[in-house]
């Protein structure tokens, strides 16, 4: 472990002088120990902490009619998160391995014809970015919600830049404060989407809808129920387009 | 001719430099990192692009495994050490007894009678999910069984029951739960839970929106309308 050597150096030193020690500890078992504690630590602790997304549901309590605000028409976009999933109810998934998540979404009132099932509901998937340009769903989006995202884009600029505050957190949490006046100009026309899932969604899906509306900067959105005419409008989409 | 002498080389490496880094690597670690907690199933969260994070304390976990089980989670203040904060455990106790004893309120025909060892075996356990009417038997099990118990899916007696969520008159089983944590004397905890950050749902991705919906419609009729839903980090451009 530990050893004491002596150097002498054939013995011409002259007398008196002090005896030249030099201490030499093995650290090796040291190092093992170490190494075994990294060990556990790395094991049995987790660095990363969980995100969240905050939100809010209205109560369950029933409404009166006229208390409900009905959202303008053309500012409403129903989205209906749904995954695919095979006979067993496993979720199936694309060449990539990624799940399957599908919405279908339909903007303003939903109309459709019971006969033959045709409506005005379209299908899209999350399939993000390819590189700047947006697709799939977030596309829908990101039309709709174009002139808040224009404002949000400059406001980016400058921030990346420090242009709003050479002080870094300060140029954050003003960055953060316009963004959101923003989101709730009322100037500007906004969208309010309307989030729905059926009962075989994925909860993956159904969190990468309210994650579009965070990434698209949309500030009015809620999760409702699925009612009959939606799942009439699904089944007469998947009936048309086999 | 002379004999070659081969010259002995010491083979002592000096391991100092290498403990000295393997002890900064574990510093790192310590203090970088925190414990995983005891969860019944692992769910794999899905991921946004939120950065808020999900407070250390002071908040309510609703666990929600891909069978649609429940499980909760309730932590305290994170210093304990004073008179008018409540530490997880002080915390947890307190939830119980007040929870058995609103159960026992709604159902005087068979009450659940717990001891104090059996709180204290309670206040221990991160994250719980049995029906009332198993926890007396359940927490005199050894920790391994307890830790068997709840892993196990198809045992009907796992998770807290959660049907016939519209009338308050007769709450169920996770309603009574919920609202001993919110009414709890602790007043941080309840502050949080109006603020939304003090309630949050982790489920895995794969669970179907209709079992998560179970749980949310229930917060929803309780009036517990803000919530946070737990997501992993997704790393993604903008």
């Amino acid at each position: 472990m530990a050893q004491i050597e002596q150097s002498d150096k054939g013995g011409k030193k002259k007398k008196g002088a002090q005896k030249k020690m030099s201490i030499h500890v093995d650290f090796t078992p040291m190092v093992d120990m170490n190494m075994l504690l990294i060990t556990f630590f790395m094991l049995c602790t987790t660095m990363i902490k969980s995100q969240t997304l905050q939100i809010s549901l209205p109560t369950n309590e029933k409404l009166e009619q006229q208390d409900m605000s009905k959202a303008k028409e053309s500012e409403a976009i129903t989205l209906i998160v749904d995954t695919e999933r095979n006979d067993n109810g496993d979720i199936r998934k694309d060449e990539e391995g990624k799940p399957m998540n599908i919405v279908y979404y339909y903007e303003g009132q939903a109309q459709i014809d019971t006969v033959s099932g045709a409506s005005n509901i379209k299908k899209e998937t999350f399939i993000g970015n390819d590189g700047t340009v947006q697709r799939g769903i977030r596309k829908i989006l990101h039309d709709r919600n174009k002139q808040v995202l224009a404002k949000i884009d400059v406001l980016k600029e400058q921030w990346r830049n420090r242009e709003l505050h050479p002080n870094k957190d300060l140029n954050d949490s003003i960055y953060q404060a316009r963004a959101k006046e923003y989101r709730n100009d009322s100037t500007l026309t906004r969208p309010i989407v309307v989030i729905k899932a059926t009962p075989g969604a994925s909860w993956e899906s159904l969190i990468s809808a309210l994650d579009e509306m965070q990434i698209n900067h949309i500030s009015r959105y809620q999760i409702d129920n699925m009612n009959r005419t939606d799942s009439l409008m699904i089944d007469g989409y998947n009936r048309l387009n086999k | 001719m002379g004999k070659v002498k081969i010259k002995r080389k010491s083979t002592l490496i000096d391991m100092t430099a290498m403990s000295d880094v393997t002890v900064l690597l574990l510093t790192f670690f310590m203090l970088t990192s925190t414990f995983l907690q005891k969860e019944p199933v692992t769910v794999i969260t899905p991921s946004s692009v939120s950065e808020i994070k999900v407070p250390v304390a002071n908040v309510a976990t609703i666990l929600i495994s891909p069978e649609g089980k429940v499980f909760l989670s309730i932590t305290g203040d994170a210093e304990a050490d004073t008179k008018d904060t409540w530490g997880s455990e002080a915390i947890r106790a307190e939830i119980l007894k007040n929870a058995v004893a609103e159960y026992n309120r709604l159902h005087p025909s068979n009450p659940v009678n717990l001891t104090e060892q059996d709180v204290a075996v309670f206040s221990k356990i991160n994250m719980f999910g049995v029906p009332f009417k198993a926890l007396p038997e359940f927490l005199r099990k050894s920790q391994t069984e307890q830790d068997k118990i709840v892993s196990d899916m198809t045992r009907a007696d796992v998770g807290i029951p959660l049907d016939g969520n519209r009338d308050l008159s007769k709450p169920n089983e996770f309603q009574i739960w919920m609202r001993a944590i919110y009414s709890s004397s602790n007043d941080n905890l309840q502050s949080m839970m109006k603020k939304g950050e003090g309630i949050a749902v982790k489920a895995d991705h794969g669970t179907p929106y209709e079992r998560v919906h179970n749980v949310l419609d229930n917060l929803q009729t309780l009036k517990m309308n803000r919530f946070s839903l737990m997501t992993a980090l997704k790393t993604e451009q903008d």
